[in-house]
């Protein structure tokens, strides 16, 4: 005769202690006896007695703030490095990078012979082509290279004939046509979104420079070192187009660092997409 | 009698667990992206830019304490007022900046930027104004009813 569980018997058992305690609880509180627990009408519970019941209100907003300060610093020091954020960041305040007339500081006359005003990079401003010999190589990818002729009237265009430097605009807005043309000229660009959005899509070749996250710096050194453009030379930067100033806040930090052509592919990523261009994935170009 | 509604315990305790949710809810996404956090302040181009970083990392964790400390019930009268003092910042920032019709991302409950239209920012500004103003009343409510009598 093995165990048999029925259900129905048990909640009518639980029915019945329910009822009864209910009762029971009527009777009390007519009677004015201790209280006794209404599964129906809970009293509310009393406050958790506090270490520092007796200090007074200006002071536990105090602890408030100073332990939301040490929580963000602790729990920013365990953060992935893209999900990590300097203290003290770099933010050009808003007004800086609305208007890139605004962003060219007073350049050095192409005929005066002073070195490049940033100390980052040797190559001087006044360099007509910054960039050495194989960037007439570069533009047909696909084709043997050409023979540099640099004084040939008919020869193939260049990143640098292009998209020249112009001293009234250091940072420019440049179409989805001329970026695609700049892809194709090899112009080294930057990806100025984060670097999980880079990961799940990019230009190829492209680096990404994500100007929220705490690695720009060290980010922005690996491509000078490996991709050396020069201070003339063209460099394209995108995000997300649209509202996104992030191409932006980035063109201002290279022009912090010296860099006189940066063309703002103004439509970003998305219209990239949309026209069906080439893509990379992964966190490298 | 209509004041002692409003300050009634049962009103109370609801009202501390309806705000401190909202605010533990919204301070998770800030909390696991602070650099999206702080693109967003950046957004609304009021603060200063030294003030960008510190109030990306620090305000979440001050949402998330409020938030907890107003649902446990403790040290329910500082955390009210932390977090209407934060609802009171949040309603300015979004009110200038609908009033100079610069449509921002919220960044409310979450970080990443949406491609939407001008127009959909702006209208999605105007209800977050609104559900800013009906929050703050929750938190007004506790402020009143955990108001400490004057000893006698």
């Amino acid at each position: 005769m093995g165990f048999r569980w029925d259900g129905l018997a048990v909640a009518r058992v639980v029915e019945k202690r329910l009822l009864a305690l209910q009762s029971r609880s009527r009777g009390s509180r007519s009677a004015g006896g201790p209280p006794v627990l209404d599964w129906r009408h809970p009293p509310i519970p009393k406050v958790v007695p506090l270490p520092l019941k007796s200090a007074a209100d200006p002071l536990k907003a105090l602890a408030f703030i100073a332990a939301a300060l040490a929580c963000g610093a602790l729990a920013n020091g365990w953060a992935a490095p893209d999900r990590k954020l300097a203290w003290r960041g770099w933010t050009p305040s808003p007004e800086t990078v609305q208007a890139p007339a605004i962003l060219a500081p007073p350049a050095p006359a192409p005929e005066a012979p002073v070195p490049a005003p940033g100390p980052v990079k040797a190559v001087p401003p006044t360099r007509p082509r910054p960039e050495p010999g194989p960037i007439p190589a570069r533009n047909s990818p696909g084709q043997p290279p050409p023979v540099p002729v640099p004084s040939q009237p008919s020869r193939p265009a260049t990143a640098s004939s292009l998209f020249p430097p112009s001293p009234a605009s250091v940072v420019r807005d440049i179409s989805s046509g001329e970026a695609y043309q700049a892809f194709q000229l090899k112009v080294p660009f930057l990806d100025a979104r984060r670097s999980s959005d880079f990961a799940e899509g990019h230009i190829p070749g492209a680096w990404n420079a994500p100007v929220w996250e705490a690695d720009l710096e060290r980010r922005l050194i690996e491509f000078e070192a490996a991709a050396n453009p020069g201070l003339q030379a063209p460099i394209g930067i995108y995000c997300t187009g649209g509202g996104c100033e992030d191409s932006r806040l980035l063109a201002r930090k290279l022009v912090d660092l010296g860099y006189r052509n940066l063309l703002i592919y103004r439509d970003g990523f998305p219209d990239w997409v949309a026209k069906g261009r080439p893509q990379a994935t992964g966190a490298h170009p | 009698m209509t004041r002692g509604w409003l300050i009634h315990p049962w009103l109370t305790v609801r009202a501390q667990i309806v705000l401190g949710a909202v605010f533990v809810a919204a301070a998770l996404p800030k909390i696991a992206d602070p650099p999206g956090f702080a693109e967003a302040i950046w957004n609304y181009q009021l603060a200063p830019p030294w003030l960008v970083h510190p109030a990306a990392l620090t305000l979440p964790w001050l949402e998330l304490l409020c938030g907890l400390a107003l649902c446990l019930g403790l040290w329910t009268r500082a955390a009210a007022a932390w977090v209407s003092t934060l609802l009171l910042v949040f309603l300015a920032a979004l009110s200038l900046n609908l009033a100079r019709h610069h449509p921002v991302d919220c960044g409310c409950f979450q970080t990443q930027a949406t491609a939407r239209s001008a127009d959909d920012r702006l209208a999605d500004m105007r209800w977050a104004i609104l559900r800013d103003l009906g929050l703050l009343i929750l938190g007004g409510q506790i402020l009143l009813a955990t108001r400490r009598k004057p000893q006698p």
